[in-house]
């Protein structure tokens, strides 16, 4: 009868099958699976797109963070919605890597390759930790005993163990995304020596500097610019309006991204409802179109989220040449076309000064598929405005319900108008390695030598119709300003500025320079983003967990 | 010269209804029966002249005199009387004379069943004794929604505070609302450790004794019982009118544009898309919409019950079918149930008696989950639900940011399909067997068998996909548990003062659950709805398996002296399959006195009390409700791709924790009894302190701690110490037959818990929110001083303290919490325990008039004080968001002008504002007239010509009134009740979630046996 108080559980899965070569192969799958609560979410995103000197909060959404006002505190909900994600698949990681050596059932080639793509994600995560919070906790080791206590270990630990961790993964992943047999999003040479590249940089501008980071930043770049990418498939494309076009994701540009499908069961929710770690990207830049004379909402022009409109810096300074630069042209939406008749509107008596020759009191201003919202680019008067058969809106009327809108995340293969993206999420790509490559010179005394890496994206971004040659710049152009600016026209919206603007020491600078929301708000403190509090109210035994400077 | 006579007649209540188990005794001979359920008995005597001592539970024992020549049809009426100390109750494992009883128990009669009648057991509770909380979860007033029950607080904060549910002597696993109220004649609530001890790991919330109806020796007597009636809300949540609406939206885009517009009346909003063209329309005619209206419809109810029962010398029955029904206050809301009971008791020879019981009930309840009151809120009162042909609009409300859909799509037939059909079984079946004299066995068994189907279907077009894809889910589960008993019994009274009663136990439960859920999307036609997934898209499916056992020893000696010094000694040793290796068993030790001090000979001569008991108990008992398989940890799935190759990957979420032990609670009971003017006032007050040790806890970690997931672990202590008290009085009661009486029943409660002690020294533990020191449902939030006002004095002390007094973010006009620490900037150090949803004292009281043929009752519930959380003003689903994107609560919010201090501005670049949760709490208190009814037994005479022999007919009006509430007379709420406790542990405890309104219902009825 005793034999009845044993425990035999048949539907839940139990550490012990994660030591098992089945176990270890489904716990990888989820360190992967666990990016899209990073990249896809408006959390992350948040932290990195606006607030920044490229892009000012929308009409919607939660944007006390984005604004550096004092309703941002360790308890706005987007901190810890990226912060214990984080630390969830750093564990799942950290089991994996531990668990290697007793798992049975694997040849060894095989297992060291999944160790590297676990090392891989794992530096990922931390990499994002540590350049959002600074401080932080390095967990070295797999945790499977509850603990209610957490130690901080200083910046340069957390930087010598990402290095650590990529180097060991660089040994052993496939080189590339193109190279036969690599299933899209895993992780390979390339993406990891781009992410090694990228952290080197970043430590040499921190105050966990180490001699030689910019160099060794260069030299890692570099590589991968001339020697793994060349022999591996890995190249700049030519348009760059191809890099993100819808269907292209898996392009030789790319060298890593985080996975969406069309087979709904395994997107991120099953439903489409927009939650958990769905791809919203392709809502978030949509701005409130739908309101407008002639327009309704539609699958094309995507669900307004209306989040994050572009700074007037970025429309008119950073994207000041719209003519030899395409990049503008293919990464803005400044047009929208009548898709609803039922709102067109009618000339009213008396017509206005300079309106069209065609024009008739009462008769409709245009029909489906004219012209409906049109943001030139460039002033234009009241009267030509009133005159206007559409909707025209010079930069001075850009509003952060209606502005340009970017479109390299929008989707129009989603199941509905107001579901989720089926498109993977591109993280790095070669353009960026480029521009890493670049910084890395300039820090270490070489702006010269920087010239032909900046060149090559620019050159490219002329394509088709622009004057390539026109867009080259020389060694006395190259500062950092310049490679910001750089970036912000090539990788706009990629969801790493705030990083980019934090690691060159520019975040507050350029806030108060070009960002309407936060200008008169950004601090000094601001430079860290707050320990969540969760995480200094669940630090109920051991040293307390110390918040970050001024929060 | 001795003659036999027979000797026929009905014992019925004062208000005329049949007493069914009433003890006719003759006095001094010791020959009796007991009554049938239509109340008649017949005796042979053998005088003229006999005095009957007539005695039923729930009334006053009377001695009536009766002179055998004139009985004819003998009528005899039992006035309502609790505490009469010949009455026996139904305690763990067997009864006992109330006089014997040492333990703190609540006995409800029929009678006080019947009073209020209701879909499920838990309402009936409501009211009705000291310390048993019955509340509704969540304000959920969903047709089939079982209220919770509390016995003496909340004392655990993770493992269910529900108490044990005992059928007939068996555990019951199965829904409370699966039982058939008519079917219960009486209800015993053990409350103390003492009564609760003898059912060891599952006794520790207390225990719900429920015994059926069985049949007895006599003629067939069948009972028909029926109600109809109907059901409204109880109230309207207090959104915004059409222009009101049209304001808030205006002051939000000015406080979210900074300098955008001149005010309040500038046209540029009636021109720059601020309204939907829908609403400018809606403004120029004065709409004003109300949602709710548009939402709501009268439910209805209706409830039936046919019974027969009787017997012959060996063998009795009792049958009864009974069906239920009743439909929600919007559509697509109902619950049904079919309900059939079968009891037979066999005598086999002297020494063996056997019988069987079968409750089996078949339910189907319809739109559980349809909530469509989020949309109905949110949707903008300028807006309407039709177009300008009348036909349902089938798209977004206009004006409410694309997020709300109208509700009322949900109401077209075959959009929102919800249904859930569970068949329960539940059998028990007994073999008594006298081995000598005194000694008993009883091999006792219960088996339940639970089946549960479920599906549901949203089309595209409702407020659940809002456009998106249909969906659909469909899921199956079956529960199986089974109860073995075996019971020693010893009963014997030694030199006439000596009585033993010894009870050993042995047994065996199990039970096994297991469950499967498939969830799809995009069926090619909608009328396929759940049926078959074949048709659709995205196919996902889930499962579960649990099973447990508990293996259990157990001894009680019960030793009177005197019928004046009583002692109750128990021992029960639990193991649980659910705790780790080695911490599996636990022993569970009570003992309890009593001294019945009128027994003694001081007493004699003291005509003042009619009844006097002291009691002392002091016992332990555990708890084990905790899922299986906690010990072991487990991994969770999440899904991904890779390209085109798609997988399902898991990852630790839950570590485990091989220490967990029994949480088990102490508890020492001081209680009085009494009764005095011949038992007219009786009563008791109980006193009590509970130590819970070991609490099982879900301890959520810092999150660097890698693992997402609550652990369960054993931490800490909390203490519950209480008062309770009931009384009950005849006030009124003069002679004769028919004459006026007034009966009140009076119950008052208090019960104070508090977290005593937690893991290492820890204070408290806030990522938990637990406070040593503090109940478990403490408020811990910023301190609310109000709203920062546009003064030189409120900027000035903003800027001092780092807030920001330009932009949309500007705290000006939001809500100004205090810097409480002082160290000169509003941070988390800031916040401080607030209060608790624990009230200062709760009591419920029935007032019982009668007066020839007619009865009156009242019974009204009160709960005083306490905090409670309504999420609907924490902008709980996006209601009260001051963004002006949604309709809000209508409050008097800040402008620049008007200065108020209680409620923020609106702010459209804001989706919630700042610090909303010091919006959402509120005094608990209110008294509610849980119910009035007003019958008339219809006089003797107008029967004969029917057949029966007793007719009720009555009118009552459930939850009628809501008193003295503040939340909900000066705030706009609807109703203040919510169930404390039963989200535990999930942060949720004593809050109110935008549901389906509370209702009130008004039923007409007729009980009849023949």
């Amino acid at each position: 009868c005793q034999r009845k108080l044993v425990e035999n559980p048949q539907s839940i899965l139990t550490p012990a099958f994660f030591k098992t070569a089945q176990g270890f192969q489904t716990g990888l799958d989820a360190a992967y699976a666990g990016n899209r609560n990073i990249w896809g979410p408006v959390d992350y995103a948040t932290m990195s797109v606006p607030g920044t000197d490229e892009f000012i909060t929308g009409n919607d959404g939660n944007n006390d963070i984005n604004k550096y006002n004092s309703n941002y505190t360790s308890s706005t909900g987007t901190l810890s919605n990226v912060w214990t994600p984080c630390y969830t698949y750093i564990n799942t990681c950290n089991g994996l890597v531990d668990n290697a050596v007793s798992v049975t059932g694997l040849d060894t080639a095989t297992r060291n390759e999944m160790v590297g793509e676990a090392r891989f994600l794992r530096a990922n995560y931390y990499f994002l930790l540590v350049q959002q919070w600074g401080n932080i906790t390095l967990n070295e080791h797999f945790q499977s005993t509850p603990t209610t206590s957490a130690a901080q270990s200083p910046m340069a630990d957390v930087y010598a163990f990402i290095i650590q961790d990529l180097r060991a993964a660089i040994a052993v992943l496939p080189p590339s995304p193109q190279t036969t047999g690599v299933l899209a999003g895993k992780a390979t040479k390339a993406a990891a020596m781009h992410l090694l590249s990228k952290v080197y940089l970043t430590r040499g501008w921190s105050p966990a500097a180490q001699a030689g980071d910019f160099t060794h930043a260069f030299q890692v770049a570099d590589s991968v610019i001339h020697v793994l990418g060349p022999a591996n498939g890995v190249y700049l494309l030519q348009d760059f309006g191809q890099v993100y076009a819808e269907g292209n994701e898996a392009n030789n540009e790319v060298l890593w991204s985080v996975q969406h499908t069309t087979n709904l069961a395994y997107n991120g929710s099953a439903t489409q409802n927009n939650s958990g770690p769905d791809n919203l990207y392709c809502h978030f830049w949509v701005p409130k179109y739908e309101v407008e004379p002639g327009m309704q909402r539609s699958t094309l022009y995507g669900r307004p989220y209306i989040r994050w409109v572009p700074t007037l810096w970025l429309m008119d300074t950073a994207f000041a040449d719209k003519v030899n630069d395409t990049r503008y042209a293919k990464s803005f939406q400044n047009l929208w076309l009548c898709n609803f008749a039922g709102s067109i509107p009618v000339w009213t008596s008396p017509l206005p000064p300079g309106a069209p020759a065609n024009a008739v009191v009462g008769q409709p201003k245009f029909t489906l598929n004219d012209t409906a919202i049109f943001m030139p680019g460039y002033d234009v008067s009241n009267a030509q405005i009133a005159a206007s058969r559409y909707l025209l809106i010079p930069p001075r009327k850009y509003s952060i319900a209606l502005s340009p809108a970017m479109t390299k995340y929008f989707d129009i293969n989603r199941s509905n108008m107001n579901a989720p993206s089926i498109r993977p999420i591109i993280i790095y790509r070669l353009a960026e390695t480029y521009l890493i490559a670049a910084e890395a010179l300039l820090m270490s005394g070489q702006a010269a030598a920087a010239v032909p890496y900046i060149n090559a994206i620019r050159e490219r971004a002329a394509y088709p119709t622009g004057n390539a040659a026109a867009m080259d710049i020389t060694a006395g152009q190259v500062t950092l300003d310049f490679i910001l600016d750089e970036r912000a026209r090539e990788l706009c919206g990629e969801v790493t500025r705030w990083e980019d603007l934090r690691r060159t020491r520019t975040l507050l600078q350029r806030v108060q320079l070009h960002n309407s929301d936060g200008r008169f708000t950004i601090t000094a403190r601001d430079t860290l983003r707050p320990i969540p509090q969760v995480q200094i109210d669940a630090t109920i035994t051991g040293p307390a967990y110390t918040q970050n400077p001024g929060w | 010269q001795e003659t036999k006579t027979l000797l026929k007649g009905f014992v019925l209540s004062v208000t005329g209804e049949p007493l069914n188990g009433a003890s006719v005794v003759v006095k001094d001979h010791g020959e009796g029966t007991i009554t049938s359920p239509n109340g008649a008995f017949q005796l042979t005597i053998s005088s003229n002249k006999v005095a009957l001592i007539v005695s039923a539970v729930g009334y006053t024992t009377k001695e009536e005199v009766v002179l055998v020549k004139e009985a004819g049809a003998l009528v005899i009426h039992l006035s309502p009387g609790k505490n009469v100390l010949d009455e026996v109750v139904v305690v763990g494992y067997g009864t006992r004379r109330k006089a014997d009883l040492t333990g703190s128990l609540t006995a409800i009669s029929e009678q006080s069943l019947k009073d209020v009648p209701v879909a499920n057991l838990s309402a009936a509770l409501q009211g009705q004794g000291a310390g048993i909380d019955v509340q509704k979860s969540g304000g959920n007033s969903h047709p089939g929604a079982a209220p919770s029950i509390l016995v003496r607080g909340v004392r655990s904060i993770d493992a269910s505070n529900s108490p044990l549910i005992v059928v007939d002597g068996i555990p019951f696993n199965g829904s409370i609302d699966d039982i058939n109220t008519n079917d219960v004649v009486g209800v015993t609530v053990l409350k103390d450790a003492s009564s609760t001890a003898i059912y060891g790991s599952r006794g520790a919330n207390g225990v719900v004794l429920v015994t059926t109806n069985r049949g007895r020796t006599g003629k067939p007597v069948v009972t028909y019982s029926g109600y109809g009636g109907f059901t409204k809300p109880s109230g309207e949540y207090g959104v915004m009118n059409g222009p009101e609406f049209e304001n808030l939206k205006k002051w939000g885009l000015i406080n979210g544009n900074p300098g955008k517009y001149t005010g309040i009346d500038d046209p540029a909003f009636m021109t720059d898309g601020t309204f939907a063209p829908e609403e400018l329309y809606g403004i120029r005619h004065n709409r004003s919409t109300d949602w709710q209206k548009e939402v709501y419809r009268t439910g209805f109810m209706t409830d039936h019950q046919v019974g027969v029962s009787g017997g012959a010398d060996f063998t009795q029955y009792a049958v009864s079918g009974g069906y239920h029904k009743e439909t929600g206050v919007y559509p697509g809301q109902s619950f049904e149930r079919f309900s059939v009971k079968l009891s037979v008791d066999q005598q086999l020879g002297r020494l063996i008696r056997f019988g069987l019981n079968s409750l089996d009930s078949y339910t189907i309840t319809n739109g559980e989950n349809a909530n469509p009151m989020e949309q109905a809120l949110r949707a903008s009162p300028l807006a309407s639900p039709y177009d300008s042909t009348g036909a349902l609009i089938n798209y977004f409300v206009p004006g409410s940011a694309n997020q709300v859909w109208n509700p009322l799509d949900n109401f077209v037939k075959g959009a929102a399909v919800e249904n859930r059909k569970r068949l329960n079984t539940f059998n028990t079946l007994y073999l008594d067997v006298s081995l000598a004299k005194g000694l008993k066995y009883r091999f006792n068994a219960g088996t339940e068998i639970h089946t549960d189907i479920y599906g549901n279907f949203y089309a595209s077009n409702t407020t659940n996909n809002l456009g998106g894809l249909s969906t659909s889910t469909n899921s199956t589960g079956i529960n199986t548990s089974y109860t073995l008993e075996n019971l020693l019994t010893y009963d014997r009274t030694f030199g006439g003062r000596h009585k033993v009663n010894f009870t050993g136990l042995y047994s065996l439960q199990q039970y096994e659950a297991q469950s499967n859920s498939f969830s799809d999307n995009s069926i090619t036609a909608d009328y396929l709805q759940y049926y078959n997934p074949q048709y659709a898209a995205n196919l996902t499916g889930t499962g579960s398996y649990q099973k447990w056992d508990i293996i259990s020893y157990m001894g009680r000696l019960n030793y009177t002296y005197a019928d004046r010094y009583l002692l109750t000694l128990t021992l029960r040793s639990d193991g649980s399959s659910r705790l780790a290796p080695g911490n599996k068993y636990h022993v569970f030790p009570s003992a309890a006195a009593a001294w019945n001090i009128n027994h003694e000979t001081f007493m004699k001569n003291t005509r003042t009390f009619s009844d006097l008991k002291l009691r002392l108990s002091y016992g332990t008992v555990g708890n084990t409700a905790i899922d299986p398989y906690q010990t072991l940890g487990s991994l969770s799935a999440i899904n991904y791709n890779f390209g085109t190759a798609v997988v399902t990957g898991a990852y630790p979420t839950n570590v485990p924790n091989p220490n967990l032990t029994w949480e088990y609670t102490s508890t020492l009971n001081l209680g009085l009894d009494f009764g005095v003017l011949n038992n007219r006032v009786t009563g008791s007050v109980d006193l009590y302190h509970e130590y819970t040790n070991n609490l099982l806890l879900p301890e959520s970690l810092p999150p660097t701690s890698g693992i997402p997931n609550a652990v369960l672990t054993n931490i800490g202590k909390t203490e519950n110490q209480g008062i309770e008290l009931q009384v009950g009085a005849m006030i009124l009661q003069s002679k004769g037959k028919g004459a006026f009486t007034w009966r009140a029943d009076l119950n008052l409660y208090i019960n104070r818990g508090k977290i005593t002690r937690l893991e290492n020294g820890v204070t408290q533990d806030i990522a938990n929110n637990w406070f040593v020191g503090h109940p478990i449902g403490t408020i811990f939030d910023y301190k609310k001083l109000g709203i920062w006002q546009n003064t030189g004095a409120d900027s000035a002390l903003a800027q001092k303290l780092g807030l920001t007094l330009t932009g949309t973010g500007s705290v000006i006009g939001t809500i100004k919490v205090a810097d409480v620490n002082g160290n000169g900037k509003i941070d988390a150090g800031d916040r401080i325990t607030q209060g608790s949803n624990q009230p200062k004292w709760e009591g419920g009281m029935t007032n019982r008039f009668s007066y020839r043929g007619f009865d009156f009752t009242v019974v009204a519930f009160a709960r005083v004080g306490g905090t409670i959380t309504s999420s609907l003003f924490q902008s709980g689903g996006f209601v009260n968001t001051y963004q002006g994107n949604y309709n809000n609560i209508n409050v008097n919010y800040w402008t620049p002008a008007n200065h108020e201090n209680v409620y923020p501005k609106p702010n459209s670049a804001s989706t919630n504002t700042p610090y909303s949760s010091l919006l959402s709490y509120f005094d608990g208190t209110f008294v509610k007239i849980r119910s009035l009814s007003l019958g008339y037994t219809l006089p003797r005479s107008w029967l004969t010509m029917t057949g029966f022999h007793t007719m009720r007919v009555y009118a009552t009006a459930q939850n009628p009134f809501i008193l003295f509430s503040p939340y909900r007379n000066k705030y706009g709420g609807v109703d203040p009740e919510t169930a404390m406790g039963s989200g535990a542990g999930s942060g949720n405890e004593g809050a109110i979630g935008i549901n389906t309104p509370s209702t009130w219902s008004m039923i007409f009825g007729v009980n009849g046996s023949l």
